[in-house]
């Protein structure tokens, strides 16, 4: 992933995620895998399972300890009241920043870019 | 080393006793995990910062459960720390957001710039 593809996604990602959780509680790797699926391909597990504790410390999700064939007991994480607050501020920033931005880009007429 | 200082500053024998229990899970993990996981401990808590033990024990616990999920689901290294391993040990450590010697400096910052806007108001 490109550098700055990597520090872009790093204030969004967060966002994102609470989003995944909103169709249905999932396990940290789920969700990697989902977000693999839609074009997110080079997102590490690592990355989502340090966003994860984060949520959690925040208290933006709810987790349960579900047992698991091997190993220690899966995580699985569901989007909470204060969780779905936070998504949807996200999204109402998002907009905002994504509109003012495109705005930018259109009223620059970077085909007449002199520059060197 | 660190598990001398780290006594020091966990209180609870329980406390103790849990912070050893995740460190010997760690151990206990097959190459490469351990030497990931225990690397990555190391700077957790030089990065960290950290210093109220319920936090440390959160912190290495939530490790071991990663390495150990790792090790059994046989997910590589690579795909837990992606290209830059340091901002996953940072972005990690700064989840927990436990008491840390940089808050007391945070709020010494905040008083000082307070009262020079007081003064500028003048």
């Amino acid at each position: 992933m490109g550098n700055q593809m990597t520090e872009m996604l790093k204030g969004t990602l967060e966002g994102i995620v609470l989003t995944v959780l909103t169709a249905r509680s999932a396990y940290g790797y789920e969700i990697t895998a989902q977000l693999r699926e839609r074009g997110f391909s080079d997102l590490v597990e690592g990355t989502v399972y340090a966003l994860l504790v984060r949520v959690e410390q925040k208290g933006l999700v709810d987790v349960e300890k579900v047992p698991s064939e091997k190993g220690p007991p899966r995580k699985v994480y569901s989007l909470n009241a204060q969780g779905r607050r936070q998504r949807d501020e996200f999204w109402g920033t998002w907009n905002a920043l994504s509109e003012r931005i495109e705005r930018l880009h259109s009223d620059v007429d970077l085909t007449h870019d002199k520059g060197e | 080393m660190a598990a001398k200082w780290i006594e020091a500053l966990t209180g609870s024998l329980e406390q103790k006793k849990q912070y050893r229990q995740a460190q010997a899970r760690i151990k206990a993990l097959p190459e490469p995990y351990s030497t990931a996981a225990n690397a990555f401990n190391r700077y957790f808590m030089v990065y960290g910062g950290v210093t109220d033990g319920d936090t440390i024990v959160q912190m290495v616990l939530d490790s071991a459960d990663l390495w150990e999920r790792a090790a059994v689901d046989r997910t590589s290294v690579s795909d837990i720390v992606g290209e830059d391993p340091v901002d996953f040990a940072e972005t990690f450590a700064q989840a927990y957001v436990g008491k840390q010697w940089i808050d007391k400096e945070r709020a010494r910052l905040l008083a000082a710039v307070d009262e020079a806007k007081r003064s500028e108001g003048q």
